[in-house]
């Protein structure tokens, strides 16, 4: 905050005393920001700085891949079969097997893949990303 | 040779003890019949019933001093809870502390019925969460409440989670079912992740060390006995971490999908 204030105030040499205050009120501001955003960010770092936590984390996000897979390709499939055998005839009276059972299983795969694809994403720009930045490449050598 | 081995298994599986699945079997403790409802007190109702007893005498007693320089038991509870805090403040946001006592209390109870599960009782030992009938109903009551705070807080405008933003309109009649059909699979993998770690792991555990009583049994073979009981050593330390991750696992996709709930559709 302080070379920002400095700068402009050797930039234009006379600077009035209205922009000077300005200049000091606004990077007072910015010190109180900074205040209040500091616990938080270390509340954050600690947390997660935790040695082993992050290799534990990363074989944990690892093992929920597969299942997320499985998990859209058979709901998809139950869904299809479900509609195939009860709702269809239910309410239109047509038998339509297995018509909607291969959509319904094609549209579960996508949705597989579709849960794979997102839970992945998550691992590398999810929400804790900011702190897990610094702590993985640490223990990564520690480890290995 | 093989044959007194294979001789040796059969006599053991028609003994007790020795049938990988019979550790999952659901015994009645105390018949209790509720307007024609079995409520019957089983091995795993006692567990969790442990569990509950063990978790809450353990926060209870270790955090009644609140002294400033917390004790050892003290600090365990404060690090729990600062873990399932940063945890849910992370994934959820600030607005989502709300929803910490549900996640802390599903955290715990999981972690302890697992671990529960790793201390060796024979005839006792019973692993509750690796009855799918359990954790999909834990799974069903977070989705529950998923589905009820998002259309309290959202309205009807929850349902915009189903679609995506950014894609051309002709796109969104395969897009939306995709998405319908990826949240109704949550749940699902939600429950059968646990349910399918906790079993798997505690039959391979069974199995292995069935293997040291055949191997001993069976003569000369009593020589590589040592292997199966090395890697049953190695095996129950793994699955003392997979105890501990799953309850991770189950706590973050929990406040994954809570924060769906609490944020909407983006």
């Amino acid at each position: 905050m302080s070379p920002t204030g400095k700068g402009s105030d050797e930039h234009n040499g006379k600077i009035s005393q209205e922009a000077r205050a300005e200049i000091k009120r606004r990077s007072a501001e910015i010190g109180r920001k900074l205040e209040a955003a500091r616990p938080t960010l270390q509340d954050r770092s600690q947390s997660n700085g935790d040695r082993q936590n992050a290799s534990h984390e990363a074989m944990g996000r690892a093992l929920r891949l597969s299942t997320e897979l499985i998990g859209g390709i058979v709901v998809g499939a139950a869904l299809g079969w479900y509609l195939d055998n009860y709702l269809m005839p239910y309410l239109f009276g047509v038998k339509t097997w297995p018509l909607m059972f291969i959509i319904f299983f094609l549209l579960g795969s996508a949705a597989g893949m579709l849960n794979v694809v997102r839970s992945g994403m998550k691992m590398k720009t999810g929400p804790s990303n900011p702190s897990r930045g610094r702590a993985v490449p640490d223990d990564d050598d520690d480890d290995n | 040779m093989m044959m007194t081995i294979i001789k040796g298994s059969t006599v053991a599986a028609e003994g007790h003890g020795h049938s990988p699945i019979e550790q999952f079997e659901i015994r009645e403790l105390v018949p209790i019949n509720l307007f024609g409802i079995d409520a019957s007190l089983t091995n795993s109702g006692a567990y969790m019933l442990l569990a509950l007893g063990l978790i809450f005498s353990y926060l209870y007693f270790s955090t009644g001093g609140r002294s400033l320089v917390p004790t050892r038991l003290q600090s365990i509870s404060e690090i729990l809870y600062e873990f399932i805090a940063s945890t849910v403040r992370e994934n959820v946001g600030a607005k989502g502390m709300q929803f910490f006592p549900l996640v802390f209390t599903l955290f715990i109870f999981v972690l302890v019925l697992n671990l529960l599960g790793m201390i060796p009782i024979p005839g006792v030992t019973f692993t509750v969460t690796s009855h799918i009938a359990v954790t999909a109903t834990l799974a069903l009551l977070v989705i529950s409440i998923v589905i009820f705070y998002g259309l309290y807080t959202h309205g009807i405008g929850f349902f915009g989670i189903f679609v995506p933003s950014g894609v051309p309109p002709a796109l969104l009649p395969l897009l939306i079912p995709i998405e319908i059909i990826s949240f109704i699979s949550r749940p699902i993998s939600l429950s059968v992740r646990l349910f399918a770690n906790m079993l798997a792991g505690h039959i391979a555990l069974k199995i292995f060390a069935g293997f040291i009583g055949l191997l001993l049994g069976g003569g000369i073979w009593a020589l590589l006995a040592p292997l199966p009981l090395a890697l049953t050593v190695a095996l129950t330390a793994l699955e003392v971490l997979v105890a501990v991750l799953q309850a991770y696992v189950f706590a973050v996709l929990t406040c994954i999908y809570l924060s769906d709930a609490v944020h909407g559709a983006h």
